[in-house]
């Protein structure tokens, strides 16, 4: 990728935000409604909440049910789509409970949680974990099932042993699927954080959205909202990156076009 | 544009205005939760309302703070809750017309305590942060000069009933209804305390000001109506589970609440939930107080003006 396409997808980015963010300051201004701020006002409201550090003691809150989750999601999931990629028995057993927890409508199940769960950390991070976790598995699986024949033939043609296989063959070839289940698999994970704080109890950022709707400061209330969005944001960026640090080959053909 | 999509964008142009011609003869209600026991007078007033000709239409919405936002937004006239911060903050031309419930909660805890003041300390269970129960623990540590310790948040009267019987927590303030249950439930372990009389509304309906005025025959048949079931139901709180439709939608409600009815309008009436009044200029007052103690809304309620927060002609004529 050279110089000139490197600054003109920085330019496009750029220009893309511009957009985003002026129709939302538009909308503001119109106003499309009272409940709406404008995109300067609730920056103001980020930047004060950030200051006053209310931003930092409910971040503090999220992310634990959402590093837990992910983290439990991303090992236990990865684990679980290699087993059932490889192995055709465990694919009957296990794919299709996966299956239903990604179609399931986790909202309505949240009471069913509550109930087993009680009201804490637990339930939250069951929310999401099943809200990451499926897309996970389901991507390793498929990744690792699909990969192509004639490279562990040819491992095997030379002699390798099992591990090595799936170390140095199978996991390379199904990297790009897997990482783009984990890239997917985290953005639902955020998803399913808020989620549970805006179903379950209350509490930091979850908090910050219902606290602020409630005392009609809906700057805040979008300020926080768009804070979770930046957050995801840069994780799924965070992620890219490690992507290309462990898998460098990924990078050929997709990105230099 | 060919012939084919000029009529197609006729159509649909068509089709909008008559929906919206539609629209402003029927009143769009937002309510803040489904049709429950709880809303039984309400839709006795509704049907006595249509039976003088108000044509309506209601939406339940799943919290008091969405209905509040599809009436800012304009897709709903009249909506179901307290918007005072929405009223003070976001400009809004909103104002309230009726007082439908009092903030009537009780504070329970277990047998170890007997009086609020016992409270100073302890951490409590309440509904959410910025809510109704949040501000009676305010004013409660205001009246009391009790600091009240960690406070945790269930949403739901029933929820933390179960959370007070599983024994999670010691202290919490539930709703009439959900008062009774817990004592008679267990009754030797917890208490209802001993708590000050509360004038302020905990729900209220409000509409945009501009709308009701546009809207004044419609707004003025609701409101009466409303009124009427207020007054009766004070004398005689049977009537309400009398005049329910059987094929409405609190009509078509399990059986055994249904059979409830007499016993919740009754306790309620006596527990002095309902103002029979519709609550009016004292309501308004009581409110600013009430909502400015809890930090809801800002500023000193002496100074401020009841007319900006309340539409008082449809009630004045109701209650004449």
């Amino acid at each position: 990728m050279d110089r000139y396409q490197s600054h003109r997808s920085l330019l496009l980015k750029l220009l893309s935000a511009v957009l985003v963010f002026g129709t939302w300051e538009i909308a503001g201004r119109i106003p499309v409604s009272y409940a709406f701020p404008t995109f300067l006002e609730s920056m103001a409201a980020l930047v004060r909440m950030t200051f006053d550090g209310t931003i930092f003691v409910a971040y503090a809150e999220t992310l634990k049910p959402l590093l837990i989750g992910i983290v439990i999601s991303a090992i236990v999931g990865i684990g679980m789509g290699l087993w059932i990629g490889l192995n055709l028995k465990s694919e009957w057993l296990f794919s299709p409970i996966f299956v239903v927890m990604q179609a399931a409508p986790l909202a309505a199940l949240i009471p069913i949680l509550v109930m087993i769960y009680g009201i804490g950390l637990t339930s939250k991070v069951f929310v999401v974990c099943i809200m990451a976790m499926p897309v996970i598995v389901l991507n390793t699986s498929g990744a690792v099932r699909n990969t192509p024949a004639s490279l562990t033939q040819m491992a095997t043609s030379f002699l390798a042993k099992d591990r090595d296989i799936l170390l140095k063959v199978i996991i390379p070839a199904a990297s790009p699927i897997i990482f783009s289940g984990l890239r997917l698999g985290v953005s639902a994970g955020f998803i399913g954080a808020i989620l549970s704080e805006l179903k379950i109890t209350p509490t930091g950022v979850g908090d910050i959205i219902t606290y602020s709707r409630s005392i009609a400061d809906y700057e805040s209330m979008y300020a926080a909202i768009f804070s979770i969005i930046l957050l995801a944001v840069l994780f799924l960026n965070l992620l890219e990156k490690l992507e290309s640090y462990l898998f460098e080959g990924n990078d050929r053909g997709y990105v230099s076009d | 544009m060919t012939k084919i999509t000029r009529k197609l964008v006729g159509a649909v142009f068509a089709g909008a205005l008559a929906a919206s011609a539609a629209q402003a003869e029927t009143i769009r209600i937002a309510l803040a939760e489904t049709p429950s026991d709880e809303m039984a007078a309400f839709f006795v007033a509704l049907d006595r309302a249509r039976a003088n000709g108000l044509d309506y239409e209601w939406t339940a919405f799943s919290d008091e703070e969405l209905a509040i936002q599809a009436v800012l937004s304009g897709q709903m006239d009249v909506g179901f809750g307290t918007p005072y911060s929405a009223m003070q903050r976001s400009r809004a031309p909103l104002r309230i017309i009726f007082q439908l419930s009092k903030l009537v909660f009780f504070p329970v805890a277990t047998k170890e305590y007997q009086t609020l003041a016992d409270l100073d300390g302890q951490p409590i269970l309440l509904h959410s942060r910025g809510g109704g129960t949040d501000s009676i623990a305010n004013v409660i540590e205001d009246r009391e000069g009790i600091t009240l310790g960690k406070r945790s948040y269930v949403p739901g009267s029933s929820n933390r009933v179960v959370a007070m019987l599983a024994g999670q927590a010691q202290a919490t303030i539930l709703d009439l209804a959900n008062k009774n249950k817990i004592i008679e439930e267990a009754g030797d372990k917890f208490t209802a305390l001993p708590m000050f009389e509360v004038n302020a509304s905990d729900e209220a309906l409000f509409a945009n000001l501009e709308w009701m005025q546009n809207n004044e025959e419609a707004v003025d048949i609701f409101v009466s109506a409303l009124a009427s079931v207020w007054r009766d139901m004070a004398e005689d709180p049977t009537i309400i589970s009398r005049e329910t439709d059987p094929d409405g939608p609190i009509g078509e409600l399990p059986a055994e609440v249904l059979a409830g009815l007499d016993k919740f309008y009754t306790e309620a009436v006596e527990g002095g939930l309902y103002d029979p009044k519709g609550g009016g200029r004292v309501a308004a007052q009581a409110d600013l107080e009430w909502y400015a103690a809890a930090g809801q809304i800002e500023g000193d309620p002496a100074t401020m003006k009841l007319e900006d927060y309340w539409y008082f002609a449809p009630l004045d004529k109701a209650v004449e």
